[in-house]
């Protein structure tokens, strides 16, 4: 009854004082606006870069022999049953990839560089980066593919092009060192990957035949939702008894340790946009408590008690954050759906590249995020209310009285 | 009707200003049946105002006893304090003070609601209680939208709607011209008699003197005169 009459007499003092309240609404809904933005811009960026990292032939799970990860080559490989199926519900998995993956060197008629040779099917590259890279020249046609392709860079380096040959040389599997000439068939461009100097793909069947072995060393699969790559993954150690099976998070902690940070971030920027609203609000919520004393006063003669003056405060206070949080989140909604084509950063793609991200950032906002920026909000209108209604609560029935 | 409503013995009240005590009230000792109208009159720092707080349950008393419809005050806490308040004294103040984003309706009801009474009965005895006072067509205004007088009877009105066993006004006609006090105070003194009203004012005014049956006059914290009018 008395939490009614306290929603009664909050609400209508927002109405009271309309022009002083609007602008604090517009406020909220301006800071609100602004968490939600650079919320989803950062958790844009943090998609894109465990899209990176996921599509940077790592996948959500992989599956290697024991030690490979120590000393990759041949010998660490592992046999595939040509009809395998990943035991992962249909519904959960986006593709996966057979490969081969190993040290060689890379020979032009004037450098010589490292590179890793990864033997691949191409039709099952599709959740790779390579399914978006743009490629000058022609992709590898099939699994039998004798061609190549290489990184741009790494054919700067090499002072090669499409088209012109050149000598791999690695270690079979019975140790010696094999050779074989290929064709350039073309280049790609993986903008902001870091692949380009040392990936060269062919082939998975040419590089078994090349290696002398009908073995693959990793099975790469993608899922269509991160969370479930635990469960997956348990699923999958079943399957694949003796071989390590690590999700994306053991293989490249370093890039875990990033995302996870980025969490951080997200709500750092959240609490200082609206950690500086909260000043404002306090300062607004005690400059109304001080108009009312008199009122307050007359209430507490009258026999309300603290509890309700207390909550009188605290409700006007979740009131204006609610008005100010609902339509800044919809104005956040809107300017999602406007930027639905990204955000150009073209102009510092290159200092962007050596972060890990694209040209193109894509904002994300997450159900979950919204449900937090409400909460949140709620929260910090809770916080604000604590000393305007601290305050309230001291004013004694004697200074009504005494008019 | 003849129930003791308060019982005070020996109170006294000192304030400190700026290091200098000033004595309100000095061993008063006062008593109020139940259905009579009191008037606590005398010159500024008399006491009168003082002692009406502390009838009131709104100020303590440093020494002495009081006691509200038998009831002792000085144990209760804050809290049992504004709950006694709630239940059995009404107030009027000097600057009406009802709450301006109600309306006259509303303003009478909330002291129902604190009370926990239900929505429709609410209604009711609150539009009953503006009724009585003649006040049913401003039930919908505000207080920035009457006049002093029409405020102060919706006061009057949010006093008595809970039927308390003392009704406290504090200067109630320091705002009100000569016609509305003689209104105000023919309105209390129908109360007192119609329904037992017991009431205590406190006032300088000697027009609402006039209306009490019993005239209390202090002076320097203490019961100077203490006389029964006789018509």
């Amino acid at each position: 009854m008395s939490a009614n009459l306290a929603f009664q007499l909050s609400f209508r003092n927002i109405l009271r004082h309309r022009r002083r309240n609007a602008m604090l609404f517009a406020a909220v809904a301006v800071a609100v606006l602004g968490s939600s933005l650079s919320m989803g811009l950062v958790r844009g960026w943090q998609y894109d870069m465990l899209d990176g990292v996921v599509g940077n032939l790592t996948g959500h799970i992989k599956v290697h022999a024991p030690g490979y990860l120590d000393d990759p080559g041949i010998q660490r490989g592992f046999e595939l049953a040509s009809d395998y199926q990943p035991d992962v519900p249909s519904e959960d998995l986006m593709g996966w990839a057979p490969r081969i993956s190993v040290p060689a060197v890379i020979l032009s008629e004037r450098e010589t560089r490292g590179i890793q040779l990864v033997g691949i099917n191409p039709s099952a590259e599709s959740i790779s980066f390579l399914d978006k890279v743009v490629i000058d020249g022609e992709n590898l046609s099939g699994p039998g593919d004798g061609r190549m392709i290489i990184g741009k860079e790494l054919a700067r380096q090499l002072k090669t092009r499409v088209g012109l040959r050149l000598v791999i040389m690695t270690q079979g599997s019975d140790g010696l060192t094999r050779e074989r000439g290929f064709r350039i068939a073309g280049t790609y461009d993986a903008e902001g990957t870091g692949l380009e100097k040392a990936y060269v793909f062919s082939g998975l069947q040419t590089i078994q035949s090349l290696l002398d072995t009908e073995n693959v060393t990793e099975v790469s699969i993608r899922l269509n939702e991160e969370p479930k790559k635990l469960s997956i993954q348990a699923l999958l150690v079943d399957f694949f008894i003796g071989l390590e099976v690590m999700n994306w998070e053991e293989l490249n902690p370093q890039a875990a340790g990033l995302y996870l940070f980025t969490d951080s971030i997200i709500y750092i920027f959240f609490f200082f946009i609206m950690g500086a609203l909260i000043f404002g609000l306090v300062n607004t919520l005690i400059a109304s408590v001080m108009e009312r004393t008199k009122e307050f006063g007359m209430l507490r003669a009258l026999g309300m008690n603290r509890r309700t003056i207390v909550l009188e405060v605290v409700i006007e206070s979740v009131l204006i954050m609610t008005f100010g949080m609902i339509f800044g989140l919809v104005l956040a909604y809107f300017s999602f759906l406007g930027l639905e084509d990204g955000l150009n950063l073209g102009v510092w793609a290159e200092g962007l590249e050596s972060f890990g991200m694209r040209a193109v950032l894509y904002p994300i906002m997450r159900v979950d995020d919204f449900v937090t920026i409400a909460l949140m909000s709620l929260f910090m209108g809770v916080l604000a209310s604590y000393w305007p209604a601290k305050r309230a609560t001291r004013i004694t029935p004697l200074e009504a009285m005494r008019g | 009707m003849s129930g003791e409503v308060v019982m005070a013995r020996g109170l006294t009240r000192v304030y400190q200003e700026e290091a200098v005590p000033v004595h309100a009230l000095r061993g008063v000792d006062f008593s109020l049946s139940s259905s009579e109208f009191v008037s606590l009159s005398g010159p500024s720092g008399s006491g009168k105002s003082t002692l009406l707080n502390i009838v009131g349950g709104l100020d303590r008393q440093d020494e002495g006893i009081i006691e509200l419809d038998g009831e002792e005050l000085a144990p209760l806490s804050e809290g049992d304090l504004a709950a006694l308040r709630l239940r059995k004294i009404g107030f009027v103040f000097q600057a009406y003070n009802l709450v301006p984003v109600l309306s006259a309706l509303e303003n009478v009801e909330f002291i129902l609601q604190l009370q926990g009474v239900g929505s429709a009965e609410r209604k009711e005895r609150a539009g009953e209680a503006l009724k009585s006072l003649g006040l049913s067509e401003l039930q919908d205004r505000r207080p920035g939208e009457m006049s002093g007088g029409q405020q102060q009877r919706v006061a009057i009105a949010r006093a008595i709607v809970t039927n308390p066993v003392l009704l406290l006004a504090d200067e109630p006609s320091a705002n009100l011209d000569s016609e509305t006090t003689k209104e105000l105070m023919e309105l209390l003194r129908n109360l007192n008699e119609t329904q037992g009203m017991t009431i205590i004012t406190a006032t300088h005014d000697p027009m609402v003197m006039g209306y009490a049956k019993r005239q209390v006059h202090l002076r320097d914290g203490t019961v100077e005169r203490d006389e029964v009018v006789t018509d």
